[in-house]
């Protein structure tokens, strides 16, 4: 009986007809987007953001999952056993995906994985809250300058941007501040405005979400953020750190180029879309438009950064 | 009152309903280990975004608090808790059962529960804005105070034993630090595997280390799974008699679980601890705890729905989420354009206060919802022969273990450790001492290694320990529990000696000595296996930055000490009758299933999640049968197991959108 049971069952599947292959009309049926993080960080807070114009876009649903776990080095390290037929997305972060595979076997390679859009950025930013007695960064490096080591900066993570920052701008103003790393974001906002570190280093993001509690010092962008006017990029300042945390889609590397160009145009059409560049500018991202064709040389120029940064940190020699 | 206005917002048929549904859809979702408030809400935020915000927050709201508190189902049933939360539920919760009060302890979980939200939802509603800023009190230094605070309720939970206990939760902490450490960022103990990368799983483990032995001890006898109740039903007049009881525990419980709540990244899990910790020092009995005192599952299952409405208050005031499941409703409030943060609750009032509102109503529907599946689930339990059950809940643990991480991995890390707790039992390690240590070594790690760097920036290292006021309470509490059950027991001894000096006639003869306590062979065996993972600690501690190596290799010193202790204390004992390992009917039994379900998640991957289970059950049902059945009962059996694997199949894959290892079959 259990043999002719599993007889129907291989023929039903069997009888499922593929979903279409050709990129042209994908997709046909609801994609699924995996988020490597916990839910609530900035990049869960992006992706819901492109959900809610998903099936404008594409006709259909996109459905959020998390798979948190070793930073992301646990979704990242499957990405490539997931179907290629272009349903399975996942988010990708740079510069995790260098740094992590610089700093241990964490089962995946930088060059493993296939990122078809990365579509915005966090510049990092020094934070301080309300009452600090720092109002400018100058306030800040010159009392660092006088006592070394003692100004302590809340950051997301070890080997993280926010710790890559810390490091360049220790290099730049020669000073020595201590770094603190807290399990993510929520966290390390929390040691700032509860002023167990005397500043953070974090994403420009959280300047948004905390208002008036928290004051932006300094934001590594080119420019400066249409959400904060009056705060001085870094270059502005003198110190030439633009960065943050780059936040793209990819797809598992058996997907065919068509596809991987497709997801690319779909990311790329909500990029555009003014109710998303609305929301995602209100809130503190960066929109970057860095699509498929682009992406090898993005890429290229983000590992030789990031290796540098690396050597900084002391991950490599 | 503007904000009474709200309440009618609230109180729309449609939003009605949605709390109604939410509650149902949590509770049940709650009762079922692995399938966690987190998943729930991830599948059904984008539901949300075509709804007014304020109803959308209602449901995801209610689903929340009503997995929260289901999960005391699970913890009251089966020896395993549903969420984390309910892990402290388990310790009275399961041993009322047993004794035939399970449906005692549902109601008694109910109205706690109940009463829990409500006090938290009325914290949100009235004192948020001022109640946020205890999250910001906070600081690193106190959440590792207060997960030492945490870990002193192993000295209360394993009296007479305490030396195998604080073993265990070594053992625990060693295995919370296994994966990349977010401090530092070293790769700690992963043996050079990938699966262990992202850490040991929390709900994978607890599932393992609780419910498998329940399972290895089902199938072992004959004897029915929970002795049937005498009076039958889920006797909630006696359950609301026993409350009012004890209203003091049950307020205290809730504020606590409030504040607890209120921390972010503390949750519902330390909220249920603490409380019952507190419940257990502040008893005029403590000794019942651990052995079906209701104040135990009163304790928990009030702090821990409190957590729900405290959780909200971080979230909604500050922007910081307190739980993995208000990360996501936040996710969905921005979304909707609604700006968090303190100018929330003055810009967006309507919004929030209706949402407030629509948890409350959503928590005291918990009552009669909870009472109609909780009589459902306590019926279905006793009555469901053992052959049936046994494979069940192995399914569930399988499913619980694989859903988290879409991951067969977790599912056999959750086997394997299933039957390592069952073994360690056997010779005196309890699972909680380990599961204490799991949960709270990451939180005791990363606020140690913070306070450690910001104290030396400052140059202010002991201050930044000792001298600080909330650390200096928490510092206290953790001395009185720690000292209390040391106090209690000399006080008990005292009252015996003045009992005695009393009696004018003493007959010495008469004294009760004490029981022998014979050498422990196994138990040497252990703490030598435990003396040479103390030195392989250390060893793999050499390679690390400073920052991920201070914590392991205090642990493993303090493991190989207390290892080494145990040793001595057996070796100074007189040398008992020796034991041969004999194989009994129940121990073949046990065998068996350990190799079933070893059998079921190593060949999922290759045959297929619903082949693999259909014919684990069936081997199962085998297993746990020690009747002579009719070949009627059989085929009805085997149909439902049949349906039971490929109803859940469906589901996974389907609603909940789980990528299902498919193997060569399905």
């Amino acid at each position: 009986m259990k043999i002719a049971l599993v007889t129907i069952f291989a023929g039903l599947v069997a009888a499922t007809p593929l979903a279409a292959q050709d990129a042209a009309d994908f997709p046909t049926k609801p994609m699924t987007y995996i988020i490597p993080f916990n839910a609530g960080g900035e990049s869960d807070i992006s992706a819901r953001f492109q959900q809610s114009e998903w099936e404008n876009v594409t006709g259909q649903q996109v459905v959020i999952q998390y798979q948190p776990g070793a930073g992301g080095a646990q979704a990242w390290s499957q990405l490539n056993s997931l179907p290629g037929d272009g349903y399975t997305i996942m988010g990708i972060n740079l510069p995790h995906t260098v740094l992590q595979p610089l700093a241990g076997s964490v089962g995946y390679a930088t060059e493993d994985l296939t990122p078809v859009h990365y579509f915005h950025y966090t510049p990092d930013a020094i934070f301080v809250k309300q009452d600090s007695q720092f109002q400018t960064l100058e306030d800040l490096v010159n009392y660092a300058k006088e006592n070394p080591g003692l100004v302590t900066m809340a950051g997301s993570g070890s080997n993280s941007s926010n710790n890559l920052a810390a490091i360049r701008f220790n290099e730049l103003a020669e000073v020595m501040t201590t770094y603190v790393p807290f399990s993510g974001t929520g966290p390390s906002i929390t040691a700032v405005l509860g002023g167990s570190t005397m500043a953070g280093f974090n994403y420009a993001t959280s300047g948004v979400a905390q208002g008036d509690a928290l004051r932006m010092l300094a934001v590594a962008s080119e420019e400066r953020l249409p959400a904060f006017p009056d705060v001085p990029t870094f270059k502005e300042l003198g110190y030439d750190i633009v960065g943050g945390a780059y936040r793209g889609v990819a797809l598992p590397n058996s997907a065919s180029e068509e596809l991987r160009q497709r997801v690319s145009d779909i990311v790329a059409e909500i990029n555009a879309a003014p109710a998303f560049v609305e929301k995602m500018e209100e809130a503190g991202f960066v929109l970057t438009d860095v699509t498929y064709d682009q992406m090898d040389e993005f890429v290229a120029a983000r590992v030789e950064e990031y290796t540098a940064g690396a050597k900084a940190l002391g991950i490599i020699e | 009152m503007e904000i009474l206005g709200y309440l009618l917002d609230a109180l729309t048929p449609f939003n009605l309903l949605l709390a109604l549904v939410g509650v149902i859809l949590g509770t049940v979702i709650g009762a079922l280990p692995g399938l966690s408030a987190t998943m729930a809400v991830a599948v059904l935020v984008p539901f949300t975004f075509t709804m007014d915000p304020a109803a959308g927050l209602i449901a995801l709201g209610a689903i929340y608090t009503g997995a929260i508190y289901g999960g005391a189902y699970a913890a009251i049933l089966v020896n395993t808790p549903g969420t984390p939360s309910a892990i402290a539920t388990t310790f009275d919760g399961f041993p009322m059962a047993k004794r035939g009060d399970g449906g005692l302890a549902i109601s008694l979980a109910t109205i706690a529960s109940v009463v829990g939200g409500v006090v938290g939802a009325v914290a949100l509603l009235v004192l948020a804005p001022p109640l946020a800023r205890v999250a910001l009190a906070f600081g690193p230094t106190e959440y590792f105070w207060l997960a030492m605070f945490g870990l002193t309720l192993i000295a209360a939970l394993s009296v007479g034993n305490t030396l195998k206990g604080l073993i265990g939760a070594c053992i625990g902490l060693f295995l919370s630090m296994i994966g990349v450490a977010v401090v530092g960022g070293d790769v700690r103990y992963t043996m050079g595997m990938q699966r262990f990368l992202a850490g040991i799983d929390l709900t994978s483990a607890i599932i393992g280390l609780y419910c498998v032995p329940v399972i290895l001890d089902l199938v072992a006898t004959r004897d029915p799974h929970l002795k049937p109740s005498v009076t039958g039903g889920l006797r909630v007049a006696e359950g609301l008699r026993m409350s009012l009881a004890r209203k003091l525990n049950v307020i205290r419980s809730s504020v606590i679980g409030t504040i607890i709540g209120i921390l972010p990244g503390a949750g519902g899990s330390i909220a249920g601890l603490v409380s019952y910790s507190e419940a257990r020092r502040s008893s005029r009995d403590p000794d019942s705890f651990g052995k079906g005192n209701p104040d135990g599952v009163i304790a928990t299952e009030a702090a821990n729905n409190a957590t729900v409405g405290g959780g909200f208050i971080p979230t909604l005031v500050l922007g910081i989420p307190g739980t993995p499941p208000d990360a996501i409703i936040l996710g969905a409030l921005l979304v909707q354009g609604i700006k968090i943060g303190p100018t929330l609750f003055t810009t967006d009032g309507n919004i929030v206060y209706t949402f407030i509102w629509g948890l409350l109503i959503a928590t005291l529907l918990m009552l009669p919802v909870g009472l109609l599946i909780g009589r459902y689930a306590y019926a279905s339990i006793v009555k469901v022969p053992k052959a049936v059950l046994a494979p069940t809940v192995a399914l569930l643990t399988i499913i619980g273990a694989f859903a988290i991480h879409s991951n067969v991995e977790d599912a056999q890390l959750m086997v394997g450790l299933g039957i390592l707790a069952w073994i360690l039992n056997r010779y005196g390690f309890q699972p909680s001492p380990i599961v204490l240590g799991l949960v709270l070594g990451s939180i005791a790690e990363q606020g140690f290694v913070q306070t450690w760097l910001i104290g030396n920036a400052s140059g202010r290292l002991p201050e930044m320990f000792f001298n600080r006021p909330i650390s200096i309470g928490i510092i206290l509490a953790a001395l009185i529990t720690l000292a209390f059950p040391i106090w209690a027991d000399w006080k008990a001894r005292r009252r015996a000696q003045l009992d005695t000096a009393g009696e004018a006639v003493s007959d010495a003869g008469a004294e009760i000595p004490d029981e022998v306590k014979t050498r422990s062979i196994p138990s040497i065996i252990i703490a030598v296996i435990f003396v040479l993972i103390g030195i392989w600690i250390i060893m793999g501690a050499r390679s690390m930055s400073m920052l991920g190596a201070v914590f392991p290799v205090t642990i493993a010193v303090a493991l190989i000490a207390l290892s080494l202790l145990l040793i001595g204390q057996q070796l100074r004992r007189p040398a008992g009758p020796a034991e041969g390992i004999v194989l009994d009917e129940g121990g073949k039994r046990r065998l068996a299933l350990g190799a079933a379900m070893m059998g079921w998640v190593v060949l999922m991957p290759e045959l297929g999640f619903l082949v693999t289970s259909l014919i684990a059950f069936a081997l199962i049902m085998v297993i746990a049968n020690y009747d002579r059945v009719p070949a009627r009962t059989w085929a009805i059996w085997l149909i439902s197991g049949a349906v039971i694997c490929t109803g859940f199949w469906w589901l996974m894959a389907n609603v909940l959108l789980l990528r299902m290892p498919a193997g060569i079959f399905f």
